[in-house]
């Protein structure tokens, strides 16, 4: 990508960012919730795709890091009477060791195995959020005092969701990105190749998780109130997933549109006919699947609108 | 393999041949870190290489094609060739090698193509040129040649001898015999795992356990 087109496309973020900052002020309580969580879909399927996308390894656990964000926030918040905002950093943190610890036994995992090891790693983790009583309160959950302004969670999230785009964008117009490809094309030809697939992997894992754990925790702020089923919802992970892959994964802007598109669907069909969503979620997963494997950005790149590869 | 020595000379291009299935591939599996040996060394600037992981031994020098081609298939040819430099490496000094390289086996046009939908022949030069993006010093080339027309053939083997005159050691497996009798100095025969004969072009074609194990007699 030449340089005019870098600061195009900052230029573009920029713009996005001034809208942002002014829409609160124009919509009702609940717009603004909408926008929120819309934001937040974009920072996971992002964040997402860093592992699974860019380096080819599926997850579906990524909700852990989620929910551990929102347990750091809501512990230290309720418990310690932190002030909310450092109490992010806490559970970017404590993610990121998690996701070394997690992701060295099980990155030596492939395809199927790894994506079900990572599903096994989630609900580990919310079977202990729900028995270490003593530290999370277990199954009654957490009530975080009520100090809330909406406004400081919705700029909590439109900050976080601008450097994960931006992080994102690095990777994925930087030779570290490339390389995530490669390690996803062929891993075994990457590593005679120089590369060194375990750091890689497990760089690019440890990046995608810190994200998810700074967007629990500011939804638990937002919510103030969570339990173990509700922070480590499985369907938080296929959401992740499906953004992705509707969008185009292994992309920038495929999970952005992906998260922005899906999330918008699923609220309308969930307002209007709560039980028809879920078939709708399972109909759609099969559709894109089995017509739009590379999503979005996948069909304008076989239209010629949409240039091949990350670095051009 | 079993028992199988050999030396290779410094700076000169040779040889690896044997029937299908006599061990060449797996040979450079084994100098590569692809396979860990069970036993044996493998000694390269006086380090015996056995045991490293193989991007340990591409950092020393060690570089390979495959048999059957490993192209990033959902990368661009430019992003296969960028993938292979070092982080150390300026991004523009990598991107003016991979031009070179790729306008060198007339794949310029293609850069921005992903490597997936490249012919047999163009995937075996991205490969070729693709493990020279570092300047290594020992190249191995599992059948180079096999799907690569005449005239880029002789292009690419006229690179080769250009790269053993700057001091590289190239290792070829052919099965294309003119390929290996008329550019390599000397030749490694293998059958079964082991190493049959050794010398150059023409003793090997002279050696009775060679011709027998090509053309069989009780295999
Ligand atoms: N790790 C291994 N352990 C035991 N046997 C192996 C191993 N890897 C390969 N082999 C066997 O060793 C034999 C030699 O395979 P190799 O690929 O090295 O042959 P080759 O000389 O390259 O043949 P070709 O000319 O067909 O490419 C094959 O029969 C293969 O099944
Ligand atoms: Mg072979």
């Amino acid at each position: 990508m030449t340089r005019g087109e870098h600061l195009r496309n900052l230029v573009l973020l920029g713009a996005c960012a001034v809208a942002l900052t002014i829409l609160p002020h124009a919509l009702t309580v609940y717009r603004r919730s909408f926008v929120l969580f819309t934001m937040m879909y974009v920072v996971l399927a992002l964040s997402w795709n860093i592992i699974s996308g860019f380096t080819g390894y599926t997850s579906f656990g990524h909700v852990a890091f989620y929910g551990i964000g929102a347990y750091a926030c809501a512990i230290l918040v309720a418990d310690y009477r932190w002030h909310w905002i450092p109490t992010l950093g806490v559970g970017a943190v404590l993610a990121a060791l998690i996701a070394v610890v997690i992701g060295y036994p099980v990155l030596r995992l492939k395809g199927p195995y790894f994506a079900i090891a990572m599903l096994g790693a989630a609900e580990g983790t919310r079977v202990v959020a729900t028995v270490w009583d003593s530290l999370t309160h277990g199954g009654l959950g957490i009530s975080l005092p009520s100090a809330e302004t909406s406004l400081e969670t919705y700029y909590a999230m439109v900050t976080l969701m601008l450097v994960t785009i931006v992080v994102a964008y690095g990777v994925g117009h930087s030779r570290f990105g490339i390389r995530l490809n490669a390690i996803r094309e062929d891993e075994v030809a990457a590593e005679a190749l120089g590369i060194n697939a375990t750091l890689y992997k497990l760089a690019a894992f440890t990046l995608s998780a810190v994200f998810p754990a700074v967007a629990g925790g500011i939804q638990a702020y937002k919510v103030l109130y969570i339990d173990p089923p509700a922070v480590f919802f499985v369907q938080i992970t296929i959401a992740m997933a499906l953004m992705s892959m509707l969008g185009g994964k292994g992309t920038v802007i495929g999970p952005i549109v992906g998260a922005v598109i899906l999330y918008t669907a699923q609220e309308l069909t969930w307002v209007n006919f709560p039980t028809a969503h879920l078939i709708a979620y399972g109909l759609f997963i099969v559709l894109v699947a089995r017509f739009m494997p590379r999503g979005l950005v996948g069909l304008a790149i076989d239209r010629g609108w949409v240039r091949k590869g990350m670095i051009h | 393999m079993d028992g199988c020595s050999f030396v290779v000379p410094r700076g000169k291009i040779s040889g690896l041949i044997g029937p299908n299935g006599s061990g060449k591939t797996t040979t450079f599996n084994l100098l590569t870190g692809l396979l860990e040996p069970d036993g044996g060394q493998v000694i390269y600037n006086g380090e015996n290489l056995a045991g490293l992981k193989p991007y340990q031994i591409f950092r020393k020098g060690v570089t390979r094609t495959f048999q059957v081609t490993r192209i990033f298939r959902e990368m661009t040819v430019l992003e296969n060739m960028l993938s292979v430099t070092g982080l150390g490496v300026p991004e523009r000094v990598a991107r003016q090698r991979a031009e070179e390289l790729i306008a060198f086996v007339n794949l310029g046009h293609l850069r921005s193509e992903y490597g997936g939908r490249l012919s047999y022949g163009q995937q075996k030069l991205l490969e070729f040129v693709r493990a020279l993006m570092t300047d290594p010093d020992l190249i191995l080339l599992d059948e180079p040649a096999a799907g690569v027309n005449r005239t880029l053939l002789q292009h690419l083997l006229d690179h080769m001898h250009r790269l053993q005159e700057q001091g590289k050691t190239i290792v070829i497996v052919e099965h294309d015999m003119n390929v290996i009798m008329n550019h390599c100095e000397r030749i490694f025969v293998m059958d079964y795992g082991v190493k049959i004969a050794e010398g150059p072009p023409a003793e090997i074609q002279r050696d009775e356990r060679v011709v027998e194990a090509y053309f069989g007699r009780r295999r």
